[in-house]
C-alpha cells in the first residue's frame, strides 16, 4: 500500500531529517512509527504526501507515485492519503462541517468550491465522516469552541471524508491529556479494523504504540532502527530506538 | 557613549528649531489672533447648514465608494505580496509596487486626478482608491503572512488546488482581519476626504475652504462642526462593527 525506497530528506539549512529509509506497508496494517522527538518521524510522514519535498528516494502510495508526480498527479495521490496532525490544524473560525468538507476538495469541481458550494453527495460524505467520529451533533459549531479531543476527532473526520486508502497521523495524541489518548487511538484503531484502512501513526510513547500497533517501526536519527511486531519489542530494542537511559 | 548620543540629539534638535524658525514668542504673539478667529466663529451661521450637510454626505460617499473599491482591488495584490503565498519572482516586484504607491498621500493623488478628470467628487474617489488599494494590500499581505500554517498544510494534504488552499486554508483565517482593516481605512479615509475638497475634489472640505477664503467665519464654523460630528459618527459606527469582528 505504501512503498518507500531510499527516502532521504534534508531540511534547510542542512539537517538530515530522514536518512535513507526503505519501508513497505501492506494493506490493512496499523503501523506505529516510534521514536524520540527529533528522530525524523514527522518529516518522514510529511514526505509521504510531499508536504515536505524529499531530497532523494521514491514514494508510492496506493499504486500512485508521489515522488516525481506533476501537480495534477500529486493532488490525485494526496486525495487518497488522509492526514491527521498533532495540532489538529483545523480552521478555527470555520464551522466543524466546513472543516470536514475540506476533505472533499480533491474531488469537487474547483469553481463552485471556491464559492463555498459542495455537491449534496459530498456534504453527505462529510456528515457521514462526522457521524463516524461521533460529532454529527456539533456540525454547525465553530471549530475553536470544541475541546481538544473533539477537535482531533474533527481532524480525523476530515481525513475520513477524503475516502482515503491510507491515513497518516502525526503524533495525534501528543497535544491531548492521557485520558483522551485512548479515545483518539481507539477511533483510529476502529477505522483500521472496521474500514480496513491502512494506518501509519507516529508516537513517542512506547506503551501507546505497543497497545494499538500491528507493526512497530522504530526511528532513530532519521533511520529505521527496528521493524517488527509489538511482541518483538524487547528491552534491547527499546534501547536501540530511544538510546540508553542516561 | 550615552552622553555623546544625548549631545548629538540636542544638537540636532537645536538645529531643527533654528531651521524651521520655531519661535515660542511668535506663537505667543499669535494667540490673540487665534482668539479673535475663534470669537468671530461664534455663533455658527446655521443658514449654511443644509449646504454643508450635503457636502458632508458627499465626503462620506467619496470615502465609502473609494474604500469599497480599494478593499476588493487590494485582495489579489495582498495575496501576491505575501511572502508565504507568492513565489519570490512575484512577491518582490509586488512589494516594490506597493511601497511605491503607498509613499504618496491621498491628497497628492487628488491633485493629480483633479488635473486629469476635472473638479468634483470623482477625482476624490479615484484618489482614495489609489492610496487605499496599496495601503490595504500591505495590511492584507501582513495578515496573510501571520496566519497559522497548520490549516494550510491540512487543506493541501487533502489534494486541494492552490486556489482551494487559499480559499479554505488562508481566507477563513484572514477575512475577519481584512474586514477590520477595511473599516479602519474607512475611518481614516473620511478624514482624508475632508481635506480633499481643499484641492477641488469635492465634499465638505470644499465648503470649509470657500467660507474661509470669503472670511465668512460663522459659516466656516458650521462646516467645521458638521465635519467633527461626521467623523465622530463614522468612527463610532465603524469601531462598533470592528469590535464585533475580532
Amino acid at each position: 500500500m505504501i512503498e518507500v525506497a531510499g527516502l532521504r530528506v534534508v531540511l534547510p539549512p542542512a539537517v538530515v531529517a530522514v536518512d535513507g529509509v526503505d519501508l513497505v506497508v501492506r494493506p490493512g496494517e496499523f503501523v506505529v512509527i516510534l521514536g524520540r522527538s527529533g528522530a525524523g518521524k514527522t518529516t518522514f510522514l510529511r514526505a509521504l504526501n510531499r508536504l515536505v519535498e524529499p531530497t532523494a528516494g521514491f514514494v508510492r502510495v496506493a499504486g500512485r507515485a508521489v515522488t516525481g508526480a506533476d501537480p495534477v498527479a500529486l493532488r490525485a495521490a494526496r486525495r487518497q492519503i488522509g492526514m491527521v496532525f498533532q495540532q489538529f490544524n483545523l480552521v478555527r473560525r470555520a464551522s466543524v462541517l466546513d472543516n470536514v468538507l475540506a476533505g472533499r476538495l480533491g474531488y469537487v469541481p474547483t469553481l463552485p468550491s471556491l464559492l463555498g458550494r459542495f455537491p449534496a453527495r459530498d456534504r453527505d460524505l462529510a456528515l457521514e465522516a462526522l457521524t463516524q467520529v461521533g460529532l454529527a451533533h456539533l456540525a454547525g459549531r465553530r471549530a475553536d469552541t470544541l475541546s481538544g479531543g473533539e477537535q482531533q476527532r474533527v481532524g480525523i473526520a476530515r481525513a475520513l471524508a477524503q475516502a482515503p486508502a491510507v491515513i497518516l497521523a502525526d503524533e495525534p495524541t501528543a497535544s491531548l491529556d492521557p485520558a483522551l489518548t485512548a479515545d483518539i487511538m481507539g477511533i483510529l484503531k476502529s477505522i483500521n479494523t472496521e474500514r480496513g484502512l491502512t494506518l501509519v501513526v507516529s508516537q513517542h510513547q512506547l506503551e501507546t504504540a505497543l497497545a494499538y500497533a500491528s507493526r512497530i517501526v522504530g526511528f532513530r536519527g532519521g533511520r529505521v532502527a527496528f521493524d517488527g511486531p509489538p511482541a518483538a519489542v524487547t528491552p534491547p530494542v527499546v534501547d536501540a530506538i530511544y538510546g540508553p537511559v542516561r | 557613549m550615552r552622553r555623546a548620543a544625548l549631545f548629538v540629539g540636542l544638537c540636532v534638535l537645536a538645529w531643527l528649531v533654528w531651521d524651521t524658525g520655531a519661535d515660542p514668542v511668535r506663537l505667543a504673539r499669535g494667540v490673540p489672533w487665534i482668539l479673535d478667529f475663534l470669537r468671530r466663529m461664534v455663533p455658527p451661521d446655521l443658514a449654511v447648514l443644509p449646504a454643508t450637510l450635503l457636502g458632508a454626505l458627499k465626503t462620506v460617499e467619496i470615502a465609502l465608494l473609494g474604500t469599497a473599491v480599494a478593499a476588493v482591488l487590494a485582495l489579489p495584490l495582498g495575496f501576491v505580496s505575501a511572502r508565504n503565498v507568492a513565489p519570490p519572482p512575484v512577491f518582490y516586484p509586488a512589494r516594490v509596487v506597493l511601497n511605491l504607491f503607498r509613499s504618496v498621500d491621498t491628497l497628492v493623488y487628488a491633485l493629480i486626478f483633479v488635473a486629469a478628470v476635472g473638479l468634483g467628487p470623482f477625482p476624490g474617489v479615484l484618489a482614495v482608491i489609489a492610496y487605499t488599494t496599496t495601503s490595504l494590500a500591505k495590511l492584507y499581505s501582513e495578515a496573510i503572512e501571520g496566519i497559522d500554517p497548520g490549516p494550510v498544510d491540512a487543506v493541501t494534504a487533502t489534494g486541494a488546488t492552490r486556489l482551494q488552499v487559499l480559499r479554505y486554508g488562508v481566507l477563513p483565517q484572514v477575512l475577519p482581519l481584512f474586514l477590520s482593516y477595511v473599516l479602519y481605512r474607512l475611518e481614516t479615509n473620511i478624514r482624508a476626504a475632508t481635506v480633499l475638497g481643499f484641492v477641488g475634489a469635492g465634499g465638505i472640505g470644499f465648503y470649509l475652504q470657500t467660507y474661509l477664503r470669503m472670511i465668512d467665519y460663522p459659516a466656516a464654523s458650521t462646516a467645521l462642526l458638521v465635519t467633527v460630528v461626521m467623523v465622530m459618527v463614522v468612527d463610532a459606527v465603524s469601531s462598533q462593527l470592528r469590535a464585533r469582528l475580532v
